[in-house]
Parts: C-alpha cells; structure tokens; sequence
C-alpha cells in the first residue's frame, strides 16, 4: 500500500529519531525494516458484505496526522515487588539482550501497514519483565499523550511460573485546538512461559476527535495462561485486534472486551485465538452498549488446528442498543480442523429488555434510572473479570459518567 | 409397495445415480464462451429478440468481473476453466418444451428417470413433475385439476415464448439481476431449461410440484432457470432434485432460481442435491416476499466437488417471514460452502435459520451467512443456529456468520456449536445392542431430522438413503 503521509516519511527520519534516543544498531535497523515493508503491505481486512463496508480504515486518519519527530507523552510506570517495569530507553540500557531476542518475535511488526508504522516510528514503549516464580500484581502504565501522533510498544515477557496482573491506560490532554485530532497506536506482545499467568487489561479513553489503532498479540507457552481485558470509552474511531496463539499444551486464553460508543464513535474490535496444541481452552466475552449514531463492528475467530486435541473453545458477544439509530455488525466465526473439540459461539443483539424496565418502573424506579441500572448490570460479567482492583473501579467510572451525559 | 420401489430401495443409491448413458445429442454448442454462442443457443431455441439481448448483455457483464478469489475460506474455483465447458446440448427428441408421457421419450432417456424414480413419484406424491436431461427439459407434466385452477407449470424457454410479459418483467430483473455476481452473469447469458411456475391468487398447490436435473454427458454445463411467481394468498411447494455421474472431467451446475412471494403467499423451495463429486455447484436462489408472505428454503447438499451456495431471501413487507434449514454433508475431496442470506427490509419481519453440518474424510463444510436488518425494520426478529458434527481429524468444519443490525428495536440472536459425535452416545448404543456403525448413522439421523421431516416422505427416505451411503465403508 503506498499512504502518503503528510509529514513525508523516509530513512532519514527514522535515523534521526532512533539517533535522538541514542538506540543500539540493531534496532534501528528494524525500524528500517519496517520502513521498507510499508509499500508492499495492506491495511489490516475488514470485513465486507455485498453493499457494506464495515470500516473504512483510512477514516483512521494516519496519512494526515502522523508527525514521526514530535511525539510526546507522559507516562507513569507502577511496578510491583520482583517485576520489571521499564521504559524502552531504561529497558534497552538494562536489558538488551532480552529486549533484542523478544522484541518483534510474539507480534510480527510487519502483519499489516499500520503494525509496520507503528514499528519504524515508536517512541515510547514499557517492558515488563517478569522472572521465574514471581507473583505479581496490580502493575499499571499509565500515558497521557501530548501530541498529534504517538505510536507506544509494550512487551511483556514471563518466565516459567511467573504470574502478573497488568493495567495499562491510554488517554490524552484533551481534544486538539483545531479539531483534526490525534492518532495513537499500540503494539502489546506477550510472550507467556510455561505455567505463566498473564492478566493484561487496557484501558482506552481518548479525547472522541482521536483515533486509535491496536494490536494485541500473546504466545502461551505450555499450561501458561494469557487473559487480556479491554475497555474502549474514548476516540472517534478505534480499530482493536486482540489476540492468542495458544501454542504450549494445556494452555488458555481470555479474551474480555467491552466498549460503550455514543455519538458518532466507531469501534472495530476482534478478539481472536489459535488453538495449536493439545488440551488447550479459550473462552472470549465480548460486551458493548451503543447510543446515538454509533456504531460497532466485531469479528471473533476460534482457529482450531490439526493437532488440536481435545479443545475447548468458547465464544459470546452481546450489544445493546440504546438508541434507534446506532448500528451493530458482528461475525463470530469458528475454524475447526480437529474433530477432538467442543466449541461454540453465541451473539445477540438487542434492545434494553422491556419487562425488566416495566419490573423496576413498578417497583417505583424512574425508567431513566431503571436502563441506566440495566446497563451497569449488563457490564457485570466483564467487571468480574478484570483482576486491578483500580481498573474496574475506572470502568464502573466511564460507564456511569457516560449513563449520565 | 411396488416392485420398481423395492427394486429401488435394495439398489446401491451411488449405482443408482451414477450410471452413464451413451446419448445422441441433437445439437451441443462448442466449447467455450463468446457472443456466437450465444446466438447459436438463442437459433437454436428460436428466441425472442429480447432474451437474445438480455443474453448478450449478461455475457458483457460475465467478461467484465473477475472470479471470486477473495472470500475468506472459499472453495478453490482455480482449476475451473469455463472455457472447458460445454455450455449447451440439446437432447435428441421430437417435441420441444418436452413431452408428456413418459412412453414418449427415447428409451436411454426415459431409462434414466426410471432409475432415479421420477416417474414412480410423480404417481405417488406430487402435483406436476418437469425432468431435464442436459440442457433441455425433456417431460413436463401437471395433474388436470391445476391447470384448470390456472396454475402454470411448464419449462422456462416454453415460458419465454408463451408468457412473454410475465417472463420480462420479471426473469433477471429485481430478484437476481446479471450484475449480481459473475455466476449469474454467467447464467444470465447461457441458460437453458429450468421451470417456470405461476400460481394465481388464493390458490393452493397442496401436493408438491418437482423438477429433476440430471447431467448426462462429461465436461457440460447445466444452466437452468426457475421462476416462481406466487401470487396473493397462494401457496406452493415447489422440490428440485439433481444429480449426474461421475466423469474426471469437471461438470458446472449454475443455476438460477427466482421466487416472487406476493401478499400472504407462502412457498416452500426444497432441494436435495447429490451432483456428483466432479461438479462444481455455483448458484444463485434469491426469493423477494411481499407483505405478510413466507419463503422457506430446505436444502440439502451431499453432493458435487465445491458448493457455493446461499439461498436469500428479502423481505420487503411488513410481517413478512423466512425459515431456512439447510443440510451439508462433505466427504473426501468435497467443499460445500453453503449457508443463507437475509434482508429485513421491513417492520416486524421474521427470520430462522437452522444448519446442520456434516464432515468427514478430509471434506470441508462452512456455513456461510448473513443477516442484515435495515433501518427502519423495526420489532423484527432473527435466530439463527448452526451445528456440526465432525468425525474425524482430516475434515474441517467452518463456521462464518455475518450480522449487519441497523435498527435497534430488534431481537437478534446466533447461535453456533462444533463438536465430534459423542462417545457416550454410541456407547449407550451399543448397549442396546447397536454395531458402531448402526449407532452412527442413528445419531447422524437424528441430527438431520429437522430437515427430512420437512420434506415428503419420498424425499425424506432418499436423504436419509444418501447419508447412509456416504458413511458407508468409512466407518468402524
């Protein structure tokens, strides 16, 4: 695909901002790498039915926006006792040869155009680096960006018997002067030993002129475990990919997302597994309110290969809609090769359920007051979900504030 | 029950359809496609002006869009060439637009549907039966007392000459139009045979009408047509069966099916298919259902090397309904992609659909569907649920749902599950004193049952028949 960005992007302004942060060779040459992909690469598929296209991704914005040498942001790392929380420059100077071997080898930087973008250009970025047997929780990355463009690379790397709980939140220092906004990406590779524990939940809350693009990718390794927990609340448009290969026996995934759009927000989020080996479990919970003119597009993919015996794989996604004119596209999908499976999925979407809405109004309970209810409510399974105690009191947070507006 | 149905039921069903007949063909048009062929086929049928035209345009449509290659998942069309395929044979008998005793068709001929058992059933269970051989129809036939009501069953080039202005108003116009897809360009440029059905208002076919398809020779094409107008507050039960033999040169079936559902109407389209495994199945089936009318679609799929599928139906007026159940079945070396296609284009619409899957030996089934609910269509509902059953590690079973909801005042509902057949289950089986092989085509009975108790009893038996030869041999 050949974008033309705004700003021009060549060579040169790769090496003058890997050289600005005094990187090592070896990273800039994949930065370069990168670089080269970008022509030969596409945007990351959508899903298209005859008459409806369900995004359109160069509405993302990245062509105008991107601005590779002024990127800021503010970010606050809290570490947790025996774990490493590590911003890249610090990561690079303590851990370089970790970083060298792990970086880029969970999430491939060149699946798409915009993971190969955000792969030259990334100038902030977290390593959490868990060693063997310890157990840690209520790690939190928290980065508000400054800028027009910020792409951010996180890794997550456990040993064996490690086990940690992760939050990581995104927004920014309000909705830009001139109304273009901002374009934020993340990559997120977590690479899971064996019997690891992975909780990672992210939180997105970006001003809604912003646009988002996300990759999340996590390798388990045998009977490791990758759990990850979205929230989307912010930007006009968000594309999420959220996804697991489990490829260690005996290994299991969560994926958990929730989003709530009003407005005219958009939000693209799939949720995908890989079952490559034997004994291995999934479960994905998808959960999204839409109001106004929003509107949501989900694709879930159960992939179960060959040589995976005896899976279990569990899929279910339900919307809400709250006004007449949001819009719902949804296509849970399951790929099974091995016959050794039990796998299913279920969507729906719907409205508010009116008995339960005339229930409350008789127990005296405004019909405001009663959807609003309804809705929390609705949100319960992925709450019970998020480990960071923090995490799910800012979700509770978002949806009544947003219940309120 | 008579000696022809013993003798049916004690023959091996893949003798039974896979037998060849050397045949005298009266015309075949070249190889290969191109704008003389199209006025050859036109010639030959003595066509109207403007189906030869409506033909041509299609053909431009046809070499205008390229081969679907971009599907998630879908059947490899690459070693298709339709420059293989004979697109046109004209069998040799006397009568055009088919006769209507069976004594009077060539004996090769009428030896063929005596096999398959088509003129058995006619006595038995149905309505008016229509039997194409290549590309022709070559019998047509309707019980006295429909005609007489004004139903009209007869082949669809008889149609163009008799019913012009129904035919032109609605063949290829709304319901599938060429531009559809490049398959039904395809069919819009080189049909021939098929049936066309009219049924007046309030009148009701209570026994089913069928059509049978059968290719006969190696390296053809069949292209049939059928049209389906059904009236205010009729009802009709309309059953298509075909199949052919197997040739190691490939076969393509394209056809096309058009239904017209008015006002409180209700038509059943049921279809057994058992193509043989070197035939590439690509049709297009789409059915419009005014006010308050109901589309049903059955269909079973056993047959041919890839299916691709989709029967739709848009629901254009309030309170209008749809129910699809459809059956697949792959075995070794079959794709069959099938599914179904709903558009809620008004309030308090309705849709359910149920598939059923079945794969084993290294065949591949995918359900494929979508269901979109306009803006607008409010207090509209839909349920779909798909399960499949895989019996081995070689085979792969899809499963691709598609929703587009624009209306919130819905209830929308998907359901899907994957799974081996159940070990407890033979075991109790076997219990009772089941062999393994008995149990599992019991417990593969019982999960087609919500298709072969729609269909009539005929049919049912031959479905449940076809199943229980596809996992003959392969198990235990």
């Amino acid at each position: 695909m050949s974008a033309t960005l705004k700003q021009g992007l060549t060579a040169d302004t790769v090496r003058e901002l890997s050289e600005a942060r005094d990187e090592p060779e070896w990273l800039l040459e994949r930065r370069l790498d990168a670089l080269d992909a970008l022509d030969d690469l596409d945007l990351p598929d959508v899903i298209q039915t005859p008459g409806r296209r369900w995004t359109n991704l160069t509405d993302l914005k990245f062509e105008q926006l991107v601005d590779p040498l002024n990127q800021a942001d503010e970010t606050e790392r809290v570490t947790a006792e025996g774990v490493e929380v590590l911003d890249f420059e610090t990561a690079l100077d303590e851990h370089e040869e970790l970083l060298r071997e792990e970086f880029g080898s969970t999430l491939d930087p060149q699946s798409n155009y915009l993971t190969a973008l955000s792969a030259a250009l990334f100038t902030t970025g977290t390593l959490i680096y868990v060693p063997e047997g310890v157990d840690a929780e209520d790690v939190k990355i928290r980065t508000e960006m400054r800028s027009r463009s910020l792409f951010s690379h996180t890794l997550v790397v456990t040993e064996e018997s490690a086990s940690v709980t992760i939050l990581e939140a995104i927004d920014d220092e309000g909705p830009t002067d001139d109304d273009e906004g901002r374009y934020f990406s993340n990559l997120v590779e977590v690479a899971a030993g064996a019997n690891s524990n992975v909780q990672f939940g992210s939180l997105q809350n970006l001003s809604e002129d912003a646009y988002c693009y996300t990759l999340k990718h996590g390798i388990a390794g045998d009977d490791a475990t990758v759990n990850w927990i979205e929230g989307n609340f912010g930007t006009q448009l968000t594309r999420s990919d959220v996804e697991t290969e489990l490829n260690g026996e005996g290994s299991e995934s969560q994926i958990v997302g929730s989003f709530f759009g009003h407005e005219d927000q958009h939000f693209d989020v799939n949720a995908r597994v890989w079952h490559n080996a034997e004994h291995t479990t999934a479960d994905l919970v998808t959960r999204g309110v839409l109001d106004d003119t929003a509107r949501s597009v989900y694709e879930g993919v159960q992939d179960v290969g060959r040589d995976a015996w005896d899976t279990s794989s569990y899929q279910r996604e339900n919307t809400l809609m709250l006004s007449d004119d949001s819009e719902a596209d949804a296509s849970p999908k399951l790929i099974i090769k091995n016959h050794d499976t039990e796998a299913s999925h279920s969507a729906t979407v719907g409205q508010v359920d009116q008995q339960d809405l005339f229930y409350m109004n008789s127990r005296g309970i405004s019909p405001e007051q009663a959807r609003n209810m309804l809705v929390e409510g609705f949100f319960v399974p992925v709450l019970e979900e998020i480990a960071v105690e923090e995490f799910r009191d800012d979700v509770e947070a978002l949806v009544q504030e947003r219940l309120r507006n | 029950m008579s000696s022809d149905q013993d003798h049916l039921q004690q023959t091996d069903t893949e003798e039974r359809f896979d037998f060849k007949k050397d045949s005298e063909a009266a015309y075949a048009a070249e190889k290969g496609l191109t704008e003389e062929t199209i006025h050859a086929i036109s010639d030959d049928k003595d066509e109207p002006d403007w189906m030869r035209e409506r033909r041509l345009r299609a053909l431009k449509q046809f070499q205008a869009m390229p081969m679907p290659t971009d599907w998630p998942g879908q059947p490899d069309l690459s070693e298709m060439d339709i420059n293989e395929i004979v697109p046109y044979i004209r069998p040799d008998i006397e009568t055009r637009g088919g006769v209507d005793d069976w004594t009077d068709l060539p004996d090769e001929i009428k030896d063929t549907f005596d096999k398959l058992g088509i003129p058995e059933a006619e006595k038995n269970a149905l309505s008016g039966v229509g039997a194409q051989y290549e590309s022709e129809v070559v019998y047509q036939n309707m019980l006295e007392r429909w005609e007489d009501k004004g139903v009209v069953f007869m082949n669809m080039d008889q149609a163009v000459q008799e019913h012009p202005e129904l035919v032109k108003e609605h063949f290829m116009t709304d319901c599938v139009p060429p531009s559809d897809n490049k398959f039904a360009a395809l069919h819009g440029a080189i049909w021939s045979g098929g049936s066309f059905v009219y049924v007046p208002e309030d009148v009701t076919v209570d026994m089913p009408v069928q059509a049978y398809f059968r290719m006969n020779s190696e390296g053809m094409g069949q292209f049939e047509h059928t049209l389906i107008i059904a009236e205010e507050g009729s009802e009709v039960h309309y059953i298509e069966g075909c199949s052919a033999p197997k040739y190691s040169a490939f076969n393509l079936h394209s056809g096309g099916v058009e239904v017209y559902v008015g006002e409180n109407a209700h038509v059943q389209y049921s279809t057994v298919q058992n193509w043989s495994k070197n035939t590439y199945n690509l049709n297009t089936k789409r059915a419009l259902v005014e006010q308050d009318g109901r589309m049903e679609w059955i269909s079973g799929s056993m047959g041919s090397k890839a299916t691709m599928l989709y029967p739709s139906t848009v629901l254009k007026g309030r309170g209008a309904s749809d129910n699809h159940i459809t059956i697949a079945f792959a075995g070794e070396g079959q794709d069959i992609d099938t599914g179904a296609k709903v558009y809620h284009n008004a309030p308090e619409t309705k849709s359910t659909i149920e598939s059923k899957s079945i794969s084993k030996d290294g065949g591949r089934t995918n359900y494929r569907g979508l269901v979109h609910i306009a803006d607008g269509a409010e207090n509209s509902s839909t349920a779909v649920e798909c399960d499949a059953l895989m019996f081995d590690n070689e085979s792969t079973s899809d499963t691709m749902p598609y929703m587009e909801i624009n209306e919130s005042k819905v209830d929308v509902a998907h359901e899907a599950t994957v799974g081996k057949i159940g070990d407890e289950d033979i075991f109790y089986l076997q219990t009772r004193g089941l062999d393994d092989d008995d149990a599992k085509q019991m417990i593969v009975s019982g999960f087609i049952e919500p298709i072969t108790e729609e269909l009539p009893i005929e049919y049912a038996v031959e479905l449940n028949r076809l199943v229980e030869l596809e996992m003959e041999g392969s198990l235990g």
